[in-house]
């Protein structure tokens, strides 16, 4: 009786610690990674900002893409706002679509943001951050050029009014967009 | 004089919001400990990042227009997801949260109580029994008739 109860026990505690080595195993491998340049940019469906409806990213394959990740509350996303603004009226007569996601933020903040800065490309958002993480998005503002095919041309992260974005910016578009 | 109208004047300014509430005044720093910061991934108590004193200006405001601390907290959930507050809801899978610490401390006392229950068990000495009657030798009658001769001899 005493044996079994001990090789239950130790079974027991076997299994504790094979869940507990499952788990971290899991969690290491699960974590989530920025997607490099020429992988596929992860898909996603978001609410729109205003509430009128949702947009998947997979709508607008067959058109190059800025995905801008900002937030109302970040100082550096008040200075690139005019310049996405310009860049997007510029832009769009070349099918160069602007996708804005909004995270971690409030809501009403957000929409007082888009309406102070006048921005009228799409703006979705994601609250929770579930999008965000999975393009390993760790500071705002950042930005993802795709092209066509939903890959990444580039990744930058930090405002793309620092100088050392601003060329490399124009450049992602114009690979995008060949 | 004037000061003690004064006194009463802040003392009617300060008095009004309160009172204006239906139910007892929930506070930002109640709230702070309750709610997380979703880019730091601490209590809001514990971060002073943008994102944190976006929500802490918000809980204030909230406050100030007497909503009730549920009411805060389930608008910041409808906007940020169910991760943003520091304690997981009491409702389904989330009840597994609360229930698997109290299962284990039980289960843990369970087993060391019955542990030092059969450790006690073993370490008590064992007492010699005294036999109150002669214990058999094990010898047959004859043998044992003849041992009895032989020491009555000696007395």
């Amino acid at each position: 009786m005493t044996r079994r109860l001990k090789t239950t026990a130790q079974l027991i505690a076997f299994a504790c610690v094979a869940g507990l080595l499952a788990l971290l195993v899991w969690s290491v491998v699960h974590q989530q990674h920025a997607p490099g340049v020429g992988s596929v940019a992860p898909s996603f469906t978001l609410r729109r900002l205003d509430g009128s409806g949702r947009v998947s990213l997979a709508s607008y394959r067959g058109k190059p893409v800025v995905l801008n990740f900002w937030a109302s509350w970040c100082e550096p996303c008040k200075s690139e706002a005019a310049v996405l603004q310009r860049d997007w009226a510029s832009y769009r007569g070349r099918g160069v679509v602007f996708l804005g996601v909004d995270y971690h933020d409030l809501n009403s903040d957000a929409r007082r943001f888009v309406s102070a800065h006048a921005l009228t490309f799409p703006m979705l958002e994601d609250g929770s951050g579930n999008v965000t993480d999975r393009y390993g998005i760790s500071q705002v503002p950042e930005t993802y050029v795709l092209n066509r095919r939903g890959r990444v041309v580039a990744h930058l992260r930090g405002p793309i009014t620092d100088p050392g974005f601003a060329d490399q910016f124009q450049n992602a578009i114009a690979k995008a967009a060949a | 004089m004037l000061r003690f109208l004064a006194v009463i004047a802040a003392a009617l300014v300060f008095a009004a919001p309160a009172a204006a509430c239906a139910h007892p005044r929930t506070s930002l720093n109640y709230l702070q400990g309750q709610v997380m910061c979703p880019t730091c991934h601490t209590t809001l108590d514990m971060s002073d990042s943008q994102a944190a004193q976006q929500i802490k200006g918000f809980i204030a405001k909230k406050v100030a227009a007497c909503w009730t601390a549920q009411r805060i907290e389930a608008a910041l959930v409808a906007n940020y997801g169910q991760a943003i507050l520091a304690a997981p809801s009491h409702r389904g899978f989330d009840l597994l949260a609360w229930w698997l610490p109290i299962v284990g401390v039980l289960a843990g006392a369970i087993v060391l109580a019955f542990g030092v229950w059969r450790w006690s068990r073993r370490k008590e000495p064992e007492e010699p029994d005294e036999p109150d009657e002669p214990t058999d030798s094990g010898l047959d009658e004859e043998t044992e008739r003849r041992l009895d001769d032989l020491l009555a001899r000696f007395d």
